[in-house]
């Protein structure tokens, strides 16, 4: 069954150029992102007075293996944005051009159908992991002096990180889509609610946490349960060790936390196609 | 044996009874004929036994077993608008109908695209072509792989007087064939024309079904004049069982609730009459009229 699904879906996107130019995009973006900071990084500790120095010694060696594993995972993550598009116009192209009438008219079940949106998520989420990972495989080569003296893949665990991350946020945006079918109306609450809402409601409930019996519910909003997957990365966190290394120490608990969500979106997925009238 | 049975299906929008306890048999390799008014519930009727829809109470089978969705493979359908992916070819849109019905291959894709003179435009993107071509990749898809049973709904829709012909004819052809056809149209004249059952719906209640001249034939019509034809009309609606009697252009149009009428029979009652006929031809009642009757509309 799962082969026919792949192939199905494969048909169905081979020949989309949309999906590939925004697959493009996404694969510029990373780079592009990365290289910036990285370049604002090496012009501010290339001077070998007294600055330069100073400033190597505060943010330490960000794209140097392996921290560099850490440090694009967080920077790329800017830029879920542009793959969530491509998740959102895979649901929302089929209810534009009443496919998924056509594919359960043609002989598949409902389920089948799900099934086959979310082998594309995780397709998508793979090639975007794999950006990310050509993108800190690179940058790190440059960046690092003396490989013999770095453990390369010691940050390595970032990669599955990553993943999951892109993922969970992807599953989310895949959910905006099947809900509210029309790509602009969900493109347009996912970027609403993930760059605006969502970022006030975090750090309003932060405050508030003494008021809440101390629990941060922040944590357990959408974006945010996969957000924490990748905390802020080491340079930034010298500013605050403290919450650094609270964070770091939550990582575990996002993990489940992000699976549960998955788990939790899939399953609304499956229910609320099987449910609706098409 | 029937193709699909439908026990008691209902169906409600709100306060809106799209269907309402509706049953009929589809029998093996008829064609089929599903006919009614805008919003009758025809395209309601065909969304549910194709899982579409979900039906509030009653059910439906196909070939004898509950619907599952491997009966879907077996049937070649269209479903209101041909629904296929904008930025793909005739070719590539069909490969994707092939892969999930698993019905026909390459060859029967390229042969489905002849039958409905697409060929030659088959590796156009689907956004660039007509109405009646979009008609025609439905039309084509739902042939893919010579299935068993075939439902259109509306396949003359967007097509032009040769390409409805050509659908008539093609339709035709694959019943021939023993292949069972469900179809559900506005235009009687092709019902007509090519189907051997109909079912007629109104409101989302079933009002007639059956064989097409069992639903026409349910009382006589005859055309008949005379020299003096006001003496004729008063003689006749005195007939013993007659029931309208109207004038016409034609003539007098006497209907009787009999439906074994001899013709001799008025001829004679005529003459008994002192009247002599000059024109007595039996008339056979059109679908067209059929419906008009029965959904009360002019």
């Amino acid at each position: 069954m799962f082969l026919n699904i792949i192939k199905t879906e494969w048909l169905k996107l081979k020949n989309y150029l949309a999906f590939w130019l925004l697959l493009l995009a996404t694969a510029i973006s990373y780079p592009g992102i990365n290289a910036i900071v990285y370049y604002g990084y090496d012009e501010s500790t290339k001077p070998k007075n007294q600055s330069g120095q100073l400033i190597k010694m505060l943010v330490g060696n960000p794209f140097h293996f392996p921290e560099v594993y850490h440090t694009t995972a967080f920077l790329s993550s800017f830029f879920t944005f542009i793959p969530a598009i491509v998740v959102i116009m895979l649901i929302t192209n089929e209810y534009m051009f009443k496919t998924h009438r056509q594919n359960i008219i043609d002989g598949w079940q409902k389920k089948t159908f799900v099934w086959g949106k979310f082998i594309s998520v995780v397709l998508v989420s793979l090639i975007v992991t794999l950006f990310y990972i050509a993108v800190a495989t690179v940058l790190g080569y440059i960046a690092t002096p003396d490989l013999t003296k770095v453990d390369v893949f010691a940050k390595a665990k970032y990669i599955p990180l990553f993943f999951l991350q892109i993922f969970t946020q992807l599953s989310f945006a895949f959910l905006l889509g099947l809900l509210f079918r029309k790509a602009f109306v969900a493109y347009g609450i996912f970027i609403f609610y993930g760059l605006i809402f969502e970022n006030v409601a975090v750090a309003f409930l932060k405050i508030k946490t003494k008021q809440f019996g101390g629990v941060d519910y922040g944590q357990f909003l959408p974006l945010e349960i996969s957000d924490r997957l990748v905390p802020i990365p080491a340079f930034i966190g010298r500013f605050n060790e403290a919450d650094y290394k609270i964070a770091l120490a939550n990582i575990d608990k996002h993990i489940a936390y992000s699976f549960a969500f998955v788990l939790l979106t899939w399953v609304l997925s499956f229910y609320i196609f099987k449910k609706r009238d098409l | 044996m029937s193709v699909l049975q439908i026990h008691n299906l209902s169906k409600s929008y709100g306060k809106i009874k799209a269907l309402d306890n509706v049953s009929f048999d589809v029998p093996k390799g008829s064609v089929f004929g599903l006919l009614g008014p805008n919003g009758s519930g025809k395209t309601t009727l065909l969304s549910i036994i194709l899982d579409i829809l979900g039906p509030d109470t009653g059910s439906y089978s196909w070939f004898g077993e509950a619907s599952t969705y491997v009966h879907r493979k077996r049937i070649g359908s269209l479903l209101e608008t041909p629904n296929f992916y904008h930025y793909l070819s005739a070719v590539q849109n069909l490969r994707v109908t092939q892969s999930i019905s698993q019905r026909g291959d390459d060859a029967a894709i390229d042969e489905v695209l002849k039958t409905v003179n697409l060929y030659e435009r088959r590796n156009s993107r689907f956004s660039t072509y007509s109405l009646g071509m979009k008609q025609r990749l439905a039309i084509a898809g739902a042939l893919l792989g010579k299935p068993s049973v075939l439902l259109l709904d509306e396949p003359t829709n967007g097509l032009d007087p040769v390409g409805i012909a050509e659908i008539r004819d093609l339709i035709k052809g694959l019943a021939s064939e023993g292949h069972t056809i469900i179809m559900a149209s506005h235009l009687l004249d092709e019902v007509e024309k090519i189907c051997d059952h109909v079912a007629i719906l109104k409101y989302g209640k079933l009002i007639a079904s059956g064989p097409v001249q069992s639903v026409l034939a349910d009382e006589d019509c005859y055309l008949v004049n005379a020299k003096d034809k006001l003496k004729l009309v008063a003689i006749m609606q005195n007939f013993p069982g007659v029931g309208r009697v109207h004038e016409t252009t034609e003539g007098i149009e006497c209907y009787f609730n009999q439906t074994d009428l001899d013709p001799e029979t008025i001829n004679q009652y005529c003459f008994g009459h002192q009247l002599v006929l000059n024109q007595l031809v039996q008339k056979k009642k059109r679908l067209e009229e059929k419906f008009f009757e029965l959904t009360g509309q002019p």
